[in-house]
């Protein structure tokens, strides 16, 4: 009974999370994977993931705070239904994974031990070692490896999802795949596919991603006609480590349990950076930032940096972008608590992170942005509908999104250890509201429609193999993600952008003569990545095109050009009046782009539409972090703009 | 849920394996413990001829209670049949990769399969070449009633004897001593790496002890001179003045 | 002028086809690693011959060391090409060479099939045997040493090296490895592994179990996450010994 059960792609937490708890209930799963699941991206995660606790509780903690921060710091582009359900039920979920055997760390007492991440002022993150994402991703491989043995899920390792089977009626009913050994394909017949292939940095050449985090999947299911949401926001990691072949993460924990980021405040003062008395660093987040210091959110660190380094030519380092983050001032035991990342550090760097400060700079990291996905609101709880079929159901009846691949929860920019929790949560919730939608599905799946999509597939890929033009597909790729990383991260101007859309124009047709340099029909990884050069190529388009229309500024998206001026008078009276213009503009702003970008695949021409965001729970506000005239725009925001706050929801 | 992973009919080789290990480690050590029996015993020889013959009496005792035999088979003999046939088995399925990992514990762990290669050679010379068991192949050259001066002899009738003694009691001493390192690790008595480095430490001293007693006697009864006469009645001799 | 590396490449087209080698050559970078040798090869193949050929095919994920994909055998032995520093390498020898795995069939080039290691895992049941996924609050405490001894367990990546490595581990027996050994201690040692503790014993009581283990000690040398695999190779000697005696007594 094909149609009875469910192809889950992707491996990494949501992929793992869903099939898990769909095989539980006695669905059938066929998982595919590009790699053995155990090795998907998500083991790079080090930080930790989020979730009220009693500790935090005792501070004043709510669930409803812990959906406030994710909307405030996601510069409220978020349905805030889908997110208030996740901060909910994510205590539930961290009791999950500890009964399922993560090795969180432990306080002496033997309770789960929390850390603060940035843009909130609470201690919400549970975290085992350095390595949080690894533990996490291996407890539920471990559960998915106990239903393989029980026969509930085939395994597709190995595996490259090529595209959804749709019907006449649109309605997805299987997909197809290749073996990436013997690069045989395959048509496999289900009564719905879950789509949890992770983020796409790769477009950007290097990042701090996954080499299979190429947004393949994505460009595929774009291609058949599902939407794609909010491309341009793409979160900029502060804190990476440069290399040759990725940009290693440093993760904010370091900043978490107190690294300190500086620069000295002679440009490129030569000497030892232990030797620079703490009088002549510039510890410019601190100073900046008094409230939050060093775990000012994400996409404000970053700009922060870039904006020392750029702007003001205080890099350490003459021909290379970066800044000190220091942990040597940090007493052993709490170095001890980070040796996970400091050992990537010294592992990649061969400097010991613990004696000498570790340079750093931005890179990509995250796409907030991904396939459409809908959601039942529940009218009562403000929150969604259990088992609702429609729950992150794509605009392809049948065919899901979860993850990074789906672009709710984060808005414009996400709070760190909030994608973990996402995953896993969408993950879980999604496995019912995919059992029901099965469950209404009696319809068998015809064989020819299997063979038709079968057959189209092997045609593609033969003409792909074949491909034996002159341009090369990697410097392509280099091309592609050195336009991209230059006009399409920290800094945004429409003239970078608008060069940088034809630059993808020009690559798309350099790509049609592109010469796959493999001739061989077994384990032909050329192929696979010529193929999903074409994919970033999509993917690139639509991020480019995104951030180019987008005229605003909003959270990662920064675009100078359109900043309100922030209110900066001494006068109290002249400061308050500049507040309230400051505060219409704002709000002129919110009316016109506080939506969503929808993209629209339409044979090739892509197309752009905008979704209003269901804002009901938390009413938007200004996002005031660091701007001089902070105090009195929330004042005048509160007293003259703000939408009341339903009861409901508090 | 009760954990029914597809479980095929278990073989034999599935249902002793373990057991065959575990036994293969004991009897390593059975024989162990008789080699540095052996060895002391025959170190005594340094003495002169008289202890060793005290010695070999001593044990001798056995015999006129009827059991001598029967204790020997079942201490030593089917232990170290076992422990070599099972061995074999085990050497079969070990593949050293020295040349590229020469670490110390991989070093050991080839240098225990070669060894027991070499004592398996050893040995069997060695039981024709001393052992009753020997006789009916023109062996068993050694006589309990006159124990230092026939083993002497027997030593001494081939001049590569001396250097395949050296060479023997080498390998024995050597995978002896690793092989209750090991042992120690497979019971798991010594668990971290600072006890088995304790552990090996000790191991290396009992080594060189026993090295040193097996060398000894090597070169006692090669410069016994066998004319000397008769140590048994020496013994007695030694005995009656004894009471 | 920047400095060159020679790199020798032990390839095979496809599983049982015979291997040959190739030679290239390239530009040293700063920072260069394996991974980083192999994608600027896959970008231009062409060996020091002048040959162009075919891409070389091999396995890598994460790049910083925590996925286990990029094991191969760089200047004879076994380890992560991600974190495999060209600065290093050319201390060891002048020129580097790569080859795969060998202890698991070669799929192309340096890409092998390691599913072996995941049979393992499934074969000493190494999960925790929850009743079902519904929340059920917050499970007892563990104690910080407790984790300190379990979180290096649970850092296993399963890359392979310590099988690579162990001369036990080989066609000639099944042998589960030093991991799945590993492993099987780390969720007999977790509050949420416990129910299956017997379960796992008869497992390593198993032909290829621990018993297998010849104590060669390469395992925990080789370990690019520095597991104490002997620790827990010691552990479930005594752990199965017992476990053993006890369920002979019993019957
Ligand atoms: C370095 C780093 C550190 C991070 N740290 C944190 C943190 O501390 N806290 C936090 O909350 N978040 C963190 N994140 C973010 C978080 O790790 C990811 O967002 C999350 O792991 C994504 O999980 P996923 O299940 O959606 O996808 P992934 O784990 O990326 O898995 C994608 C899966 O899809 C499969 N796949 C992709 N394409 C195809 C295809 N074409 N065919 C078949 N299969 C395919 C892959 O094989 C893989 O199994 C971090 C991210 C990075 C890069
Ligand atoms: C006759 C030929 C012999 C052969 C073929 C042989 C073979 C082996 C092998 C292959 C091992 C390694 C087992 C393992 O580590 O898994 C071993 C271990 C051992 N051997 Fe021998 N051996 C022989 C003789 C001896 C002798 C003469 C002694 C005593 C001196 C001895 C004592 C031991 C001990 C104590 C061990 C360690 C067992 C363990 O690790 O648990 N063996 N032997
Ligand atoms: S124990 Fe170490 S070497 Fe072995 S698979 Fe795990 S991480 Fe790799
Ligand atoms: S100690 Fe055991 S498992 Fe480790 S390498 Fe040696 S034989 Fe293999
Ligand atoms: S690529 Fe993941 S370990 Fe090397």
């Amino acid at each position: 009974m094909a149609e009875k059960d469910v192809i889950v792609v992707g491996g990494g937490l949501a992929g793992l999370a869903c099939a898990m708890n769909l095989a539980a209930d006695g669905t059938h799963v066929h998982l595919v994977s590009l790699v053995p699941v155990k090795r998907s991206h998500s083991v790079c995660a080090q930080g930790g993931i989020n979730a009220v606790n009693e500790v935090t509780r005792a501070e004043g903690d709510s669930e409803y705070l812990h959906l406030d921060d994710t909307v405030y710091g996601g510069d409220f582009l978020q349905h805030q239904p889908p997110v208030k359900e996740m901060c909910d039920r994510a205590p539930g979920i961290i009791d999950l994974m500890d009964r399922l055997g993560v090795t969180f760390n432990r306080t002496p007492e033997g309770f789960r031990d929390q850390r603060r991440f940035g843009g909130t002022l609470f201690k919400r993150t549970a975290f085992a070692g350095a390595t949080t994402g690894q533990q996490l991703i291996y407890a539920l491989d471990e559960q998915v490896r106990r239903w393989e043995a029980e026969g509930n899920i085939t395994k597709y390792e190995y595996h490259d999802f090529l595209s959804p089977i749709l019907n006449d009626n649109g309605v997805c009913r299987g997909a197809v795949i290749q073996d990436l050994f013997t690069m045989e394909i395959k048509s496999i017949p289900a009564g719905a596919v879950v789509l949890a292939t992770g983020g796409n940095g790769l477009v950007f050449g290097r990042s701090t991603m996954s080499t299979i985090c190429t947004g393949s999947a994505s460009a595929r299911a774009f291609r058949h006609g599902v939407r794609y949401a909010n491309g341009e926001f793409m979160q900029v990691h502060p804190t990476a480590i440069p290399g040759t072949d990725k940009l290693r993460l440093m993760s904010e924990s370091a900043r978490g349990e107190g690294g300190r980021v500086w620069v000295p405040k002679t440009a490129q003062d030569s000497r030892d950076p232990k030797d620079i008395p703490a009088s002549e660093r510039y510890y410019f987040l601190e100073e900046r930032y008094p409230k939050y210091g060093n775990l000012v959110p994400r996409d404000i660190a970053t700009r922060e940096i870039f904006d020392v380094c750029v702007n003001q030519g205080l890099s350490v380092e003459q021909g290379r972008l970066c800044v000190y983050l220091d942990v040597t001032e940090l007493p052993p035991t709490t170095q001890q608590k980070l040796d996970g990342i400091l050992e990537i550090y010294e592992k990649f760097q061969g400097v010991n992170p613990r004696v000498v400060p570790m340079k750093i700079f931005p890179a990509i990291h995250y796409s907030m942005g991904g396939l459409w996905a809908d959601y039942v609101k529940n009218q009562k709880t403000g929150g969604l509908v259990e088992k609702a079929p429609k729950n992150h159901m794509t605009n392809v009846t049948g065919l899901y999104a979860i993850g990074e691949a789906d672009y709710q929860y984060h808005g414009a920019n996400r709070l760190g250890a909030n994608s973990l929790l996402s995953c896993i949560f969408t993950g879980l919730f999604v496995a019912p509201c995919v059992a029901s939608h099965i469950a209404a599905t009696a319809e068998a799946v015809p064989s020819s429609l299997v063979d038709a999509a079968k057959k189209k597939e092997t045609e593609r890929h033969n003409a792909v193999a074949k491909m034996n033009g002159s341009e090369n597909p990697r410097t392509l790729h280099d091309e592609l993600g050195d336009t991209m990383t230059r006009n399409v991260t920290v800094v945004r101007k429409n003239k970078a952008l608008a060069e940088t859309v034809a630059k993808i124009g020009e690559l798309r047709e350099r790509y049609k003569n592109v010469g796959s340099p493999d001739g061989g029909g077994w384990t032909n990884q050329s192929v696979t990545f010529v193929r999903a050069l074409d994919d970033m190529i999509t993917m690139a388009e639509v991020i480019a095109q995104g951030a180019l229309m987008r005229d605003e500024c909003r959270g990662a998206h920064f675009k100078p050009d359109f900043l309100i001026e922030a209110p900066d008078s001494d006068d109290p009276a002249t400061l308050r009046q500049q507040a309230v213009e400051w505060c219409k503009k704002f709000k002129a702003k919110n009316d016109k782009w506080l939506k969503s970008t929808i993209a629209d695949y339409n044979g090739g021409d892509v197309q752009f539409s905008y979704e209003d965001v269901d804002t009901t729970l938390v009413p938007p506000r200004p996002r005031t972090y660091g701007l001089k005239g902070a105090e009195i725009i929330e004042e005048v925001w509160r007293e003259q703009f703000s939408e009341k706050s339903p009861v409901g929801a508090v | 849920m009760s954990s029914q992973t597809a479980t095929t009919a278990i073989s034999p080789r599935e249902k002793y394996y373990f057991l065959a290990r575990r036994l293969h480690s004991l009897t390593g050590l059975m024989f162990s413990g008789f080699v540095c029996f052996h060895l002391l015993i025959n170190a005594t020889v340094l003495t002169g001829g008289e202890s060793f013959q005290f010695c070999v009496e001593k044990i001798h005792i056995l015999e006129h209670m009827g059991i001598l035999v029967p204790v020997e088979m079942a201490t030593i003999f089917f232990p170290i049949a076992f422990h070599a046939l099972f061995g074999i088995v085990i050497l079969l399925t070990s593949q050293s990769n020295m040349k590229d990992y020469p670490y110390g514990g991989n070093i050991r762990y080839t240098l225990q399969r070669l060894s027991a290669v070499v004592i398996l050679v050893f040995l069997t010379m060695h039981i024709w070449h001393m052992h009753w068991l020997g006789k009916p192949f023109g062996g068993a050259q050694f006589d309990p009633a006159n124990a230092t001066s026939t083993a002497a002899a027997a030593m001494q009738s081939w001049s590569l004897w001396a250097p395949i003694y050296a060479i023997g009691v080498a390998a024995t001493v050597f995978h002896l001593a690793n092989g209750i390192w090991t042992a120690l690790i497979t019971w798991g008595v010594t668990i971290g790496p600072r006890s088995q480095r304790v552990a090996g430490y000790c191991c290396v001293a009992l080594g060189a002890v026993l090295f040193v007693a097996g060398l000894g006697a090597v070169r006692g009864f090669m410069t016994y001179s066998v004319a000397d006469g008769n140590e048994t009645a020496a013994v007695e001799q030694v005995e009656e003045s004894g009471h | 002028m920047s400095k060159r590396v020679k790199v020798n490449i032990k390839r095979q087209d496809s599983p049982d086809s015979g291997s040959y080698w190739q030679t290239f050559e390239l530009p040293v970078e700063d920072g260069m690693n394996v991974t980083t040798i192999l994608l600027r090869i896959a970008a231009t193949p062409t060996t020091t011959d002048g040959e162009k050929v075919a891409p070389v095919a091999y396995d890598a994920c994460c790049l910083e060391e925590v996925c286990g994909a990029c094991s191969m055998r760089i200047n004879g032995k076994v380890r992560q090409a991600c974190s495999a520093l060209v600065e290093n390498l050319l201390k060891e020898q002048p020129e580097i060479t790569l080859e795969p795995m060998t202890k698991f069939p070669n799929v192309r080039d340096l890409v092998v099939d390691r599913r072996r290691i995941f049979e393992s895992l499934k074969r000493v049941k190494a999960w925790a045997p929850i009743d079902g996924y519904t929340p059920r609050g917050e499970p007892d405490r563990m104690s910080p040493s407790d984790q300190e001894d379990a979180y290096p367990l649970s850092r296993c990546m399963s890359c392979g090296c310590c099988m690579e490595a162990c001369p036990q581990f080989n066609d000639k027996d099944d042998f589960i490895g030093p991991h799945a050994v590993s492993q099987a201690i780390l969720f007999n040692t977790l509050p949420a592994g416990k129910p299956l503790e017997s379960e796992r014993l008869d497992a390593l009581a198993e032909a290829g179990g621990i018993a297998a283990c010849g104590n060669a000690q390469n395992c925990v040398k080789v370990c690019p996450k520095d597991i104490p695999l002997t620790v827990s190779i010691a552990k479930a000697g005594r752990a199965t010994t017992i476990h053993s005696i006890k369920r002979f007594l019993a019957r």
